[in-house]
């Protein structure tokens, strides 16, 4: 087949089909925003730090428009892609084909190549490190921080809300001085020096290729910004005493080097300050598909997808 | 309000936009946008940036949710203009760290502006029209076509593949067959395969335009006549392997013919088919050439099909040929500044360019420089004419000539 074929330049108008594909893409999204919510709701945070219920209650609520945010932002994005050469019925029914056959070739055999394409070129990014060592150490311990987090964020919340894990509970569990405290701490670490070293490359260095696009600086001092309040609440905590801060200076030992400049007092503030952590940690998912930070998800897509080209040769 | 169209656009090349993580890489190394200009909307990071703000502002969600946005003319222009002066190198995608395919993406570009009515550029119609009025770009007639082969004299006999069966059959292309300065190009190339005893013939005055100017500017749908009345003129032929000696024919014939229809037979460069006989034996350099020569890879040759190794093969076959590296070599190759249209549209853009090659080349001591395409040998002739540089251009074919020739 050519890609010249008539039958694949079709106009995208409606169709029954398309009508069908448009209904089954929204039913999903909305299960997919209801489960979500459902989710957050139901489990019990009976060991999260924070004091006073009302500031999780807030959290919560604005997690659930975030997250609705996101998902929509994401499948707007991928219906203009949609529209490209070759549509046939509408974007959102191209769409639901698209992901059903991305989905068969996920569980096929070529889960092998495609893991270890994205393992080199998507995680490890070996072209970046061949041109910079630099440049890809700061990324490499951005991403690998925010990974690291993501996958403790799961584990740890499957663990306590879930399953009750005493060991993970307990304030001297050593799953929790372990993972709660340290693993965190190193994730956070992680990727406090990726972001510093990017903004020094941004702000400081500015090397003559670098776009200074408002939008891109923007999302690096706002996650930036969520590193370092992540840290400082934990010093607050720490400084207040706050149950679940309190003997783990060792495992947490980021957070106790802010602890040692705040006063007890500070602890006063601390659920004040959780929210607005957790509220912009929201706001950061929320923000991904309209910034760069839409490349998370894209970029290891197309550099599957080159490598399947490459194989196939053409064009999708 | 009329909405852009873009449904010529790739969804392939739709995603990559969303791929690109805006580093910069791109900008430094672009020949047209980084070095000889310095205009990011021409750099690949600039231009994905604008089409994807323009796609935005027509399909985004704010679209969806407020309706789409009317894009200025003047910014349409601007960006059409722009996305023109890219030469499509693809010194991009060799530094890409994501390793988006570039190359897709500014054809696919032009053919986006096309279905909107924002290309190919004014200057670019005379070409076009030539080749479809007269099968070539060079606005000379079809009957011109294989005069080149008066050159040989009765010393090589040139097959006629449209009437009898050869088992080659050697694509010439227009550049090849039309400009006299270049003639020597076909003309060294049939000396060799002759020398070799391969039973080649050329399609004669029947051979059409192979379609890559119409490629490369956006016209792709224009080219399906041009292909598919060539496929049609292979198929007649019925060779065992097509070969050219034009590094963008090559590119197209290998690479772009297979989207519209199936070749009859595969498609090779003339420097992997004399780098078989070499080994084979056919053919032995044996004369002598004592000079440091550079080989500059074209960007159709190199980049595009990923084809290095074959013409440097050739070169060390030559007795007395001292074969030095630019600086830039294969994959990061400078491009010449002749492609993608940018030498009819921007001269003085790809003079600059070229005349950046031949820097290149100077530096590392060269006597000769030697390619194997062309245009980049057009170019790279006239920019060292116009640097009054010591370099000697010679076609890869026609270096060969030299030691083939067996002194008197």
């Amino acid at each position: 087949m050519t890609i010249y074929e008539p039958s694949l330049i079709l106009d995208g108008m409606s169709s029954s089909n398309g009508s069908a594909g448009r209904l089954s893409l929204y039913l999903i999204l909305v299960l997919v925003i209801s489960a979500f919510t459902l989710a957050i709701l139901v489990l019990p945070y009976d060991t999260v730090y924070v004091q006073d219920r009302a500031y999780l209650d807030w959290f919560l609520a604005v997690m659930i428009v975030c997250f609705a945010v996101f998902v929509l932002g994401t499948v707007s994005n991928a219906l203009v892609w949609m529209r490209g050469k070759g549509l046939v019925g509408t974007p959102e029914s191209r769409l639901m084909r698209t992901v059903a056959r991305a989905l068969s070739v996920i569980f096929s055999r070529k889960i092998v190549r495609l893991t270890s394409v994205f393992l080199r070129e998507a995680l490890y990014i070996t072209k970046l490190r061949e041109l910079s060592m630099l440049r890809w150490f700061a990324h490499f311990m951005i991403l690998g921080g925010f990974l690291l987090m993501f996958a403790l964020d799961i584990f740890v919340t499957l663990s306590l809300d879930i399953f009750g894990w005493e060991t993970m509970i307990s304030e001297d569990g050593w799953a929790k001085l372990l993972v709660r405290d340290f693993a965190f701490e190193i994730a956070g670490l992680m990727m406090l020096v990726g972001l510093t070293m990017a903004l020094t490359r941004k702000f400081v260095v500015r090397p003559k290729q670098h776009s200074t696009e408002g939008a891109d600086a923007a999302s690096l001092v706002f996650l930036f910004l969520i590193v370092v309040g992540g840290f400082v609440l934990e010093g607050m905590g720490m400084a207040g005493s706050i149950s679940g801060h309190e003997g783990n200076e060792l495992y947490s030992f980021v957070g106790y080097a802010f602890s040692l400049v705040m006063p007890g007092s500070a602890g006063d503030y601390y659920d004040q300050a959780w929210l607005v952590h957790a509220v912009m940690s929201a706001l950061l998912i929320a923000f991904i598909p309209f910034s760069k930070l839409f490349h998370m998800l894209v970029t290891p897509v197309v550099i599957q997808l080159e490598m399947l080209l490459g194989q196939e040769g053409g064009a999708l | 309000m009329k909405r852009l169209d873009i449904s010529r656009l790739d969804v392939s090349s739709l995603l990559r936009y969303d791929a690109c993580v805006r580093c910069g890489e791109c900008t430094i190394t672009c020949p047209t946008g980084g070095e000889a200009q310095d205009v990011e909307l021409v750099t690949p990071r600039g231009k994905i940036l604008r089409l994807r703000e323009f796609i935005r502002m027509q399909y985004g969600i704010k679209a969806r949710l407020f309706g789409p946005k009317v894009i200025a003319d003047n910014d349409l222009r601007e960006l059409s203009e722009r996305a023109y002066e890219c030469t499509i190198c693809g010194q991009c995608k060799a530094v890409c760290p994501v390793g988006l395919d570039t190359i897709a993406m500014w054809e696919n570009m032009r053919e986006f502006l096309v279905a909107n009515g924002l290309g190919p550029l004014p200057a670019h119609e005379p070409l076009v029209k030539s080749i479809e009025n007269y099968d070539n770009p060079w606005m000379q007639p079809r009957t011109q076509r294989s005069r080149w082969s008066k050159r040989l004299g009765k010393e090589v006999s040139v097959g006629d593949s449209v009437n009898e069966a050869h088992d080659v059959l050697y694509f010439v292309g227009c550049t090849a067959a039309y400009d006299p300065n270049i003639r020597a190009m076909a003309e060294k190339t049939a000396r060799v395969l002759a020398h070799a005893a391969v039973d080649f013939g050329t399609l004669g005055n029947d051979e059409g335009c192979c379609g890559s100017t119409m490629m490369r500017t956006g016209l792709s749908e224009s080219a399906k006549g041009l292909v598919l009345g060539n496929i049609e003129k292979f198929e007649r032929a019925s060779p065992s392997v097509i070969v050219t000696s034009c590094a963008g024919c090559y590119k197209t014939l290998k690479q772009d013919y297979p989207k519209y229809g199936k070749l009859p037979a595969p498609v090779v460069h003339i420097a992997e088919l004399v780098g078989d006989l070499i080994d084979s034996g056919k053919v032995s350099p044996s004369a002598r050439v004592d000079k440091t020569v550079s080989f500059h890879d074209p960007c159709h040759l190199g980049r595009h099909v990923g084809l290095y190794a074959a013409p440097r093969r050739i070169l060390e076959s030559i007795p007395g040929v001292r074969l030095v590296e630019m600086d830039r070599n294969r994959e990061n190759a400078r491009c010449c500044g002749a492609g993608g249209g940018v030498k009819t549209a921007f001269p003085k853009l790809a003079d600059d360019i070229s005349g950046m090659r031949v820097a290149d080349a100077e530096q590392v001591g060269c006597e000769v420089l030697t390619t194997s395409c062309p245009f980049c040998y057009q170019s790279l002739k006239s920019a060292i004419a116009s640097r009054r540089s010591g370099l000697e251009m010679v076609d890869l074919m026609e270096l060969l000539w030299r030691s083939l020739q067996v002194p008197r």
